[in-house]
């Protein structure tokens, strides 16, 4: 059992961090130039030096034949998302005893998943990279692009969960200088999507979910065929526009 | 995850095939063909007749953990300096090149996902349809499959194509045949069976140079590969390749080179900063190649005025600066030895100037060991090497008897007979010594576990045999017990039956004294 000032309790704030064992950041590119869309997430080491942004978005365009006027568009973007990042970092945030729910609802050429499933945002040791390939693997996802996206998908809600938590954190605090004894209702509403423990799970219930949920929680595979993947793609470019 | 992807069109990557020339041929011009039966066979890129003989190395391909689905007359090779590469293990090179994986900084970087990578990324190469079997692999297309963090797998990705794991096509190899001519030499000297970690140790051999294919777009593009600059003669940027004609900047502690313009882009790898690098003028360049002589006289100079650098220098001549001196000593592989015994630099004096042309030989022969972090170990082997291999197989010998006699055990040792190498023996027969003391001293303790054991069992049993005996003997007394009880029951029973007769009898005799009475009252009564 980890000692409970290792978790940011309520009284007790944690340097921002994405809650997984590797404070790696989820990347998504979404840049158009003459008519060419180019769509992309993958995740990003923070620690690397600068330099990589550079290398790296020379890479990609090479690699996929794309005109040059991408390099510099998605140096930009990658930096802008590392700059936003920073500037989370030095700052605290309020991690109570959360649970929250975490839902993945993407589809990665011709594979589609829904799926849902509770996450500890305390646990620090947590790897969603290991959760995507244990999903894939145990699932029988052959299609390996589907794994990282996946992993990309958990990153990017667990990253706007410690955001949002670290905005709390501000407004609580400031709250706090004004007026003490209020501290309750900001991080109760930050803790609102959370699920409470102590209800669930309390002493006359017990640990296995009701029947009810089991179908919100269980993980949908499908595999499409091509028609459907045209009409998907469709939709969701009239969606975008 | 990376199995079969026929179905797998994704419409925002291309990718980038090679004209399918290749094919690898295994009737490879060489002077040394290796021709094998093997699936797997790596041709080696022609050597040159004049640089020193190198002894013949056949090498095959270790067996593959997974069988690539390719057809028969599909092979895949890679170049000989990548021959260290199994899937199941992590070889010296990947923790020097790579040390992120392996310093435990981050908890998700550790061995284990690295291997996931390398093999992840080795596999997709290799998983080609057999068409084109050599289709080149973009970056690109492996980051989209694997799961992990871009800059990372960007870092593998480029070490793996460096040493021509992966996109390595062996025809475009006499390109650079001068570069991997070089590299390949060298490390045949080191030449050994287990991957030894020696072999990439030695300060005399430098890493291999970049892939011989190498993207021909020249620009001050990405893969910052570690790979040092090959021979000393030419002088071409790790970074860009571009040969560097002004000015470049060496970093010593990782073995880079950069250009000028590399150097001020900041085209490093994650972990080395501007700091690590100096200048070097080209106009020095020529004369920082140490010739065999100078290293002759400098190594004369160092037994003759020892400390003093200065002397040396002066005995050296050639513009050669009491630091460059010292930096060149230090960089000579059994340099460290002279510093330790007088005596065994006299027979090393003599052994020189005996054998100046041999010297070469020597040095390189003594690399594999010589260098090694153990001192011990480093005399051992200059001391060996001295001595004749001969001599030394035979007192090895004699040391491993000795200790297996010691140890109490006698085991057979497994001292191969004598291989055709002749460096190998004193690896082989050091590192045989090792095993079978190491080998005795488990027996020993294997033996005595079981008789521990067996007397354990004899314990148990005995102890059990008592118990039985004793549990007849109650059963014994408990009979003869219930014997005596019941005799005493029937004795009781028979006193009972007594009594009851005597009860009869009395009160049959109550009855005829009664009656008796009565008829006497009567007889009273009618006199």
């Amino acid at each position: 059992m980890k000692p409970l000032s290792t978790w940011g309790s309520s009284r007790n704030p944690v340097k921002f961090r994405i809650p997984t064992s590797d404070n790696l950041l989820p990347i998504r590119l979404d840049i158009e130039i003459d008519g060419q869309r180019f769509r992309d997430a993958f995740t990003w080491n923070p620690s690397d030096p600068d330099s990589e942004v550079v290398v790296f978005a020379k890479r990609t365009v090479k690699d996929l034949k794309l005109p040059p006027a991408f390099v510099t568009q998605i140096a930009q973007s990658i930096q802008s998302q590392l700059t936003e990042f920073r500037s989370y970092e030095g700052q605290d945030m309020y991690t109570g005893e959360r649970v929250v729910p975490i839902k993945l609802d993407l589809r990665v050429n011709h594979t589609l998943i829904k799926d849902q499933f509770l996450w500890d945002l305390n646990n620090f040791e947590s790897d969603p990279e290991e959760f995507a390939r244990t999903f894939c693997k145990d699932m029988g996802i052959e299609d390996p692009e589907v794994g990282p996206a996946i992993a990309i998908a958990i990153r990017e809600q667990l990253y706007e969960i410690a955001v949002q938590s670290v905005a709390s954190a501000k407004e609580s605090r400031m709250i706090k200088k004004g007026r003490k004894g209020f501290e309750h209702i900001p991080i109760s509403k930050a803790g609102g999507i959370a699920v409470d423990l102590v209800k669930s799970f309390g002493n006359k219930s017990s640990v296995i979910r009701k029947r009810k949920e089991w179908d919100v929680f269980e993980p949908i595979v499908d595999l499409l065929s091509n028609e459907e993947v045209d009409a998907l793609e469709a939709t969701e470019e009239r969606n975008a526009r | 995850m990376g199995t079969d992807n026929n179905h797998h069109h994704n419409n925002d990557t291309t990718i980038t095939t090679t004209p399918a020339t290749l094919g690898p041929n295994i009737s490879n011009n060489n002077n040394n063909s290796s021709s094998t039966a093997n699936n797997k066979s790596p041709p080696k890129p022609p050597i040159k007749p004049a640089e020193p003989p190198t002894p013949t190395t056949t090498t095959t391909l270790q067996p593959f953990g997974s069988s690539p689905n390719t057809a028969d007359s599909d092979f895949i090779s890679i170049p000989s300096y990548s021959r260290w590469f199994s899937w199941d293990n992590i070889h010296q090179c990947e923790l020097r090149f790579l040390p992120e994986f392996f310093d435990g900084r981050s908890a998700s970087k550790n061995p284990k996902t690295y291997k996931y990578y390398r093999n992840a990324i080795i596999q997709r190469f290799r998983d080609n349809p057999s068409s084109t079997p050599t289709k080149k692999i973009t970056f690109t297309e492996v980051r989209k499959t694997i799961v992990g963090d871009v800059g990372s797998i960007r870092r593998v990705f480029d070490f793996l194509e460096a040493w021509g794991l992966i996109n390595y096509s062996p025809s475009s190899s006499s390109s650079s045949s001068n570069k991997a001519a070089a590299a390949p030499q060298q490390l045949s000297h080191n030449d050994n069976k287990d991957s030894s970690s020696s072999a990439t140790k030695s300060a005399a051999a430098p890493p291999p140079p970049p892939p011989p294919d190498a993207p021909p777009s020249a620009s001050a593009d990405n893969s910052t590969t570690a790979a040092a600059a090959g021979g000393p003669k030419k002088r071409l940027c790790s970074a860009c390749k571009s040969p560097c004609t002004i000015s470049c900047f060496t970093s010593d502690k990782h073995n880079l080179t950069l250009c000028a313009r590399c150097y001020v882009s900041n085209n490093f790898r994650v972990g080395i900063s501007s700091t690590d690098f100096r200048r070097v003028e080209i106009s020095d360049v020529v004369k920082t190649d140490w010739t065999d002589k100078e290293t002759l006289h400098l190594l004369e100079a160092i037994m003759h005025y020892g400390d003093d650098w200065k002397k040396v220098a002066e005995h050296v001549g050639g513009g050669r600066s009491d630091k460059d001196c010292v930096a060149r000593f230090l960089k000579l592989p059994f340099g460290e030895q002279f510093v330790g015994a007088p005596e065994s630099s006299e027979m090393v004096d003599n052994q020189l100037t005996s054998r100046g042309s041999s010297f070469q030989n020597k040095r390189m022969r003594l690399s594999p060991l010589a260098d090694a972090s153990n001192p011990i170990l480093a005399q051992a082997a200059f001391l060996s090497a001295l001595a004749g291999v001969e001599v030394a197989e035979v007192a090895a010998h004699a040391a491993v008897t000795a200790l297996s006699d010691f140890a109490g055990v006698k085991i057979k040792a497994n001292l191969k007979s004598v291989p055709a190498d002749a460096k190998q023996q004193d690896f082989d027969v050091a590192s045989h010594g090792d095993t079978a003391y190491r080998m005795d001293g488990a027996l020993a303790e294997a033996q005595s576990e079981l008789e521990k054991e067996e007397e354990d069992v004899e314990r148990a049993l005995s102890e059990i045999a008592v118990q039985t005996k004793e549990l007849q003997d109650k059963i014994v007394h408990f009979e003869e017990l219930d014997l005596q009880v019941e005799r005493e029951s029937q004795q009781l029973q028979q006193l009972k039956d007594l009594l009851y007769v005597d009860q009869l009898t009395l009160l049959f005799y109550k009855a005829a004294a009664h009656k008796s009475g009565e008829s006497m009252v009567e007889s009273i009564k009618a006199e």
